[in-house]
């Protein structure tokens, strides 16, 4: 009798040790829904496109569009060039980073960034992080979202161990020297449109920026990426 | 009742409460540790005119631990002359300042790179892409490149957080271009990995893999993984994690069937040498234990075959024999 009590309480242990995960599951937080502009609905249905394709090739003008100024704004800097001294690397970046932000002076964000396209952001990286369907080749899906947390989980104890000033997130701001750049997990990169190579995406807590790697600045971001 | 609370409950609580603890117990007894060989013994032929190097991985912490993998990479240097060291990303961690890169990089490794090591350097994914134009990772300001350190090996860096389709074009027209020579790609993210916190990159392997099996890639040298695994030939390839240079994620390797070795359990490096068809290599600890070494050599034609289906290569124990299978090399 006092084995089968003993069995009863372990099992009892064991199911509340597993009761938290169902109630995660059922706490986890619900897809953003998506918000789509009249206007972009009017030109969906003129282009007869899907409206998330016609703020996504928006998206691609506006950055496109930044790349001409990033373009024009390297002619007249000092060129990177490979160097012995990093300091010299920094410069570099600072001197492009100076002609950019004279040339997007009144540069805020959302100017890439717009309300449908983070919309669109935080809907494509759902399912990485929170979805039943997260990205990745069959059989994976837990695994990559596991791993997706774990990167995540990386960046915060590197950001702990290194500390740094914060990064204020602010259209043309430079990326803070010494503040670790943060990793963004490569399922994740999948999901996003890609970027040109000057361009890069790099997750900040739960934000995510566009950040110009050859100024080292802020192109613009989307708050609360991460759902 | 009390025998069966401590024979029955506690084991089953604990079993509940700590589902890795039984993981770690079957990797370290699966890492093959060669107890008879003394510390800091290069076990590589080291022939005159070889091609020597060193591969390191996931560094850049300028930590203690950074410090004593270099202090191991110098004293290993004076009986193993390698002359350059591969690095397979994570090369600074945190700031990237000129602090920075003197304390994550210059610093550590300054007697090899004083005594004129080269250092090769791959971006990881906590690397600014920046890096490439800093002149001591010889990276010639691009995100990717090969070089011929000698002839008769080629050796590919890849930046595998950012595969897009520009940098697989370049890597097959280089490929294509490839002589008979040992070719060895570098990058981050391991295609095939046991690590319980990563994994193997798998979309990472379907872009790479169908490149390496029909240009002949013979090894593949990854870090990302803060551990040492050498994996079984995949396809005839011959792939390494080397991604406890400075960082270690103790107990994490979790049983896989790919693994031919692993060793979780402290900081490492890699030496190796090519000498014509073979290629000798050896994996050490921080102080100079070795946790693993052995020979690959490659078989048969080399040159590039469109309609390759696998590379020949035959892992050899380092006097040449067959390795046992590795559950057997405890």
């Amino acid at each position: 009798m006092k084995l089968i009590r003993s069995i009863g309480a372990m099992a009892l242990v064991c199911a509340t040790g597993v009761l938290p995960v169902f109630a995660q599951k059922q706490a986890a937080p619900q897809p953003p829904k998506p918000q789509v502009s009249e206007a972009t609905k009017q030109k969906a249905a003129e282009d007869n496109a899907n409206p998330d394709a016609v703020v996504l090739a928006d998206f691609q003008k506006r950055v496109d569009a930044y790349l001409a100024i990033h373009r024009d704004a390297a002619k007249g800097a000092a060129s990177l060039k490979e160097t012995n001294d990093p300091a010299q690397i920094k410069h570099a970046q600072e001197a492009l980073a100076g002609k950019i932000r004279a040339a997007r002076a009144t540069a805020k964000p959302g100017d890439i960034m717009t309300p449908e396209i983070r919309n669109k952001f935080r809907r494509l990286m759902y399912p990485v992080v929170q979805g039943p369907a997260a990205q990745g080749t069959s059989g994976s899906a837990k695994a990559v979202k596991a791993d997706v947390k774990d990167e995540l989980k990386e960046n915060r104890e590197e950001q702990a161990e290194e500390g740094g000033k914060p990064v204020v997130l602010k259209v043309n701001a430079t990326y803070p020297p010494d503040t670790p750049l943060p990793s963004t997990p490569p399922q994740m990169l999948m999901a996003l449109p890609k970027l040109p190579e000057q361009l890069e995406y790099r997750i900040v807590g739960k934000n995510l920026i566009i950040r110009d790697i050859d100024a080292n600045i802020i192109v613009d971001f989307v708050p609360n990426a991460i759902q | 009742m009390r025998r069966v609370f401590f024979f029955v409950w506690i084991p089953v609580a604990v079993l509940c409460a700590m589902p890795a603890a039984s993981v770690t117990a079957q990797t370290q007894a699966a890492a093959p540790a060669p107890q008879s060989v003394p510390a800091g013994k290069v076990l590589l032929p080291n022939k005159a005119g070889s091609i020597k190097f060193a591969v390191i991985g996931d560094t850049g912490t300028g930590d203690k631990h950074q410090l004593a993998v270099a202090k191991q990479l110098a004293s290993t240097r004076s009986q193993f002359p390698f002359e350059f060291v591969v690095m397979v990303g994570d090369n600074i961690y945190g700031g990237n300042t000129a602090k920075d890169f003197d304390k994550k990089f210059a610093t550590p490794y300054k007697p090899l790179l004083d005594g004129g090591v080269k250092f090769y350097a791959a971006l990881g994914n906590h690397d600014d892409p920046s890096e490439r134009f800093y002149k001591p990772f010889n990276m010639n300001g691009e995100r990717y490149y090969s070089f011929k350190p000698a002839d008769g090996v080629r050796f590919y860096a890849l930046d595998s957080t950012y595969m897009d389709e520009k940098q697989l074009k370049w890597f097959e027209d280089q490929l294509k271009m490839s002589g008979s020579e040992w070719k060895v790609a570098f990058f981050h993210h391991p295609p095939y990995s046991s690590g319980e916190t990563h994994g193997s990159d798998e979309t990472l392997r379907t872009q790479l893999e169908p490149l390496f099996v029909k240009y002949g890639i013979n090894v593949v040298l990854t870090g990302h993984e803060h551990f040492y695994e050498r994996i079984k030939p995949q396809k005839g390839i011959a792939y390494f994690i080397t991604g406890s240079s400075a960082k270690l994620r103790e107990g994490n390797i979790t049983p896989a069937d790919f693994e031919a070795a692993g060793f979780d359990t402290g900081y490492t490096f890699m030496i190796v040498e090519v000498v014509g068809d073979d290629m000798f290599y050896q994996a050490m600890t921080d102080a100079g234990k070795t946790i693993d070494s052995g020979s690959i050599r490659r078989i048969g034609k080399v040159e590039p075959t469109p309609n390759r289906t696998s590379q020949p290569v035959v892992p050899t124990t380092g006097n040449g024999k067959k390795l046992p299978p590795a559950g057997d090399r405890k």
